[in-house]
């Protein structure tokens, strides 16, 4: 899999790029539109990150210039602009996901495998972590095989958590995914959440399965990048 | 009647001067019109009684003094024209004296005698029973040195009468007048004055949200006019500084974005290495968990100033207030729980209000965060929507801590904080509150604050209603 990442900011492409690769992507980095644009019309990617405000050529520009051209590979942008007209714009452009700057690499990384469809989000209607059992016909949760009653909310976080097992989440997506943006400020919300979470799932079972990374966020299950 | 107010005074200097000046004008005119009539009726007299003493006396020599009083009364009459005619020698002996007048303004012997030692001509006012008596004389020297006294008089009873009426005419046309002049004053200034009310209420209406307007310029090519123009400059100006504030606070934000992804990257790449020293991991969640603050703060201005744009309208719906208000509370709950404090909502149903469903559950999440957050563990928070004049009110009570006095006319600005070694442990931005002021002006909500200190803190967000009707057959 092949990605090209646009972004004119050297660091950030750096960043994105390393955290890409430890995926096991094959990245590739413009630092321009010009030579972004280039990039794009020459090679045929999987994905392509895309910028919006960069020098000579702007995103939106190779944003239209890759659809007039090619209808099938996905676009991802990011961006630092957020304004509700712009993302629709842009989705009208043919983009397949926005991404806001300040964003979570976690994220990133999340949004970029959902994209390239490849296995990040579980369909199964079982999901196993260790001892713990989730069905999500039933919503039902077993851990070594004793049932577990979860509130609505608690289980919505628990499925999110569980769609990535190992990855560590910030408060900001798991609010996103969990609530809804009238949340975001509110961190301790997922706090509170979380602790009641671990009160059920981990607090009468000797291995603890939520990890919390300070100042990251929460994950489910062994850390490691498996 | 406000008598402090620009048009009240400018009529009631303009009647008082015009007052003045009519009096005082009135008052010259009659002095004046009583000394040109008296002097007037002296001047005929007194021409009368040269006549008589150069034709008539300056014959007597040869026609005998009492052919004289003849041809008086033939050529004068002086009863049926009311005059007084004598001629008296210098011994005092009175050659003619004319009869009473006919119509008896006076009594011919009760003037009394001239002094008759005087030369020339001379006026005399003499003051008799029956008004005064005006009295020109004149003296006549005849060829043979006989000395006379011509006298000729006439009652000023007209003269008077003349007055009279003069001063009727300026006692009744005075008031009528100043009283048209100072009901057309009133007109006139009230009309002059019309603009400068509509420049007062649209003045008022004008805020930070909608300096894009403008005053209604009054073209009247006066001062007013000059004023509205000039007003609209300096609005046109607080526009500018506005915008650029506004833009300096929306620009700033963008561009420090991706510096914070860039740092927030980093870290988190640091701090999911599993090999760390615990203390080097503590420091790198500290400094990520500045990072979030910071992040936080941005998305704040940001959400401020896109909320001072207008941007709110993008996503314009009709929902229940009291429907939001409830979930919301709901969802938020184990929030309340975690600190033992019961959240009691009531709400009745059908408190529908037009806005951005978004960001109106917004002002409730932090409305009730901000509750929860400051009331002690165990406490209660109560959550209350009904609909009172029209309007749908919602009110966040807390029994906490409360705000002091004079820190409630702050809370709504940014960053402000009422004690900041306090409220800092307990997190956020400060701009939780000012942001749901924002959106409730987006929504021509009114949001205000009550409390007591030690007793606890009342939130009242008051929103228009939209027209129940139809939603009635839709519950």
């Amino acid at each position: 899999m092949r990605i090209l990442l646009v972004e004119d900011e050297k660091k950030l492409c750096e960043l994105i790029a390393r955290a890409l690769k430890a995926e096991r992507y094959a990245v590739d980095v413009a630092l321009d539109g010009q030579s972004g644009w280039e990039m794009a019309d020459a090679y045929g990617y999987d994905l392509i990150i895309l910028d919006l405000m960069l020098p000579i050529v702007s995103g939106t520009e190779i944003l239209q210039r890759v659809r007039r051209k090619n209808q099938e590979v996905p676009i991802l942008i990011l961006t630092a602009r957020d304004l509700t007209e712009e993302k629709v714009q842009h989705f009208e452009a043919g983009a397949d996901d926005y991404l806001t700057k300040p964003f979570a690499f976690a994220e990133l990384v999340m949004r970029v495998k959902a994209l390239l469809r490849r296995g990040s989000i579980s369909r199964a209607a079982v999901v196993r972590i260790a001892d713990l059992e989730m069905d999500r016909l039933s919503q039902q949760v077993k851990r070594s095989g004793r049932k577990i009653e979860l509130t609505a909310k608690e289980y919505a976080l628990l499925e999110y958590l569980a769609t990535n097992p190992g990855r560590v989440f910030s408060r900001t997506m798991i609010i996103e995914h969990v609530w809804d943006q009238s949340f975001e400020g509110l961190t301790n919300i997922v706090d509170v959440y979380v602790r009641h979470l671990r009160r059920k799932i981990d607090d009468p079972f000797p291995t603890k399965l939520i990890r919390t990374v300070r100042g990251v966020g929460y994950g489910l299950g062994e850390s490691g990048e498996a | 009647m406000n008598t402090r107010s620009l048009s009240f005074r400018l009529v009631a200097w303009y009647a008082g001067l015009l007052t003045v000046v009519f009096v005082v004008l009135g008052a010259l005119t009659v002095l004046f019109l009583l000394h040109y009539l008296d002097a007037n009726l002296f001047d005929i007299q007194a021409r009368r009684a040269r006549q008589i003493a150069d034709t008539l006396l300056a014959a007597a020599p040869r026609t005998g003094e009492a052919a004289v009083g003849r041809q008086i009364e033939v050529l004068y009459s002086p009863e049926t024209n009311d005059r007084l005619i004598r001629i008296t020698r210098a011994d005092g002996h009175i050659v003619y004296a004319s009869g009473s007048p006919k119509d008896r303004s006076f009594d011919p012997s009760q003037v009394p005698l001239p002094p008759l030692t005087r030369d020339g001509k001379f006026n005399r006012k003499e003051s008799l029973p029956n008004g005064a008596l005006l009295v020109a004389a004149q003296t006549y020297t005849g060829s043979d040195n006989s000395r006379y006294v011509v006298e000729v008089g006439v009652s000023n009873a007209r003269t008077e009468a003349t007055l009279r009426r003069v001063l009727i005419m300026l006692g009744i046309g005075l008031p009528i007048t100043v009283c048209v002049a100072v009901a057309g004053g009133f007109v006139l200034v009230r009309r002059a004055l019309r603009p400068v009310e509509q420049i007062t209420r649209k003045a008022e209406d004008i805020t930070q949200h909608n300096l894009s307007e403008r005053l209604p310029v009054v073209q009247t090519g006066d001062e007013l006019e000059r004023l509205s123009i000039s007003i609209n400059h300096m609005i046109a100006r607080l526009e500018d500084s506005f915008q650029s504030s506004k833009q300096f606070v929306a620009d700033a934000s963008h561009e420090l974005r991706t510096p914070l992804t860039v740092l927030r990257g980093e870290l988190e790449g640091l701090a999911q290495d599993t090999q760390l020293k615990p203390q080097t991991r503590e420091t790198l969640g500290s400094m990520l968990e500045e990072v979030d603050r910071l992040a936080e703060i941005v998305e704040g201005l940001l959400a401020l100033s896109r909320l001072d744009a207008g941007e709110a309208h993008s996503e314009w719906v009709r929902f229940d207030l009291a429907e939001l208000a409830a979930t919301t509370a709901d969802q938020m709950s184990l929030l309340a729980e975690d600190k033992n404090i019961t959240v009691v909502c009531e709400a009745t149903s059908g408190v529908n209000v037009e806005g951005d469903r978004a960001r109106m559950k917004q002002v409730v999440v932090n409305l009730l965060d901000n509750a929860i957050k400051y009331t002690p563990n165990g406490g209660r928070v109560r959550l209350n929507i009904k609909t009172e004049d029209g309007c749908a009110v919602l009110d966040v009570a807390d029994d906490g801590i409360g705000i002091p006095q004079d820190a409630l006319p702050h809370v709504f600005k940014r960053f402000y904080r009422v004690d900041g070694s306090r409220s800092r442990d307990q997190g956020g931005a400060g701009l939780g509150l000012s942001i749901v002021k924002s959106i409730c002006a987006a929504h021509g909500a009114q949001v205000e604050v009550a409390s007591v200190p030690g007793k606890g803190s009342r939130f009242r967000v008051r929103q228009l209603l939209v027209n129940n009707t139809s939603v009635h057959a839709h519950p």
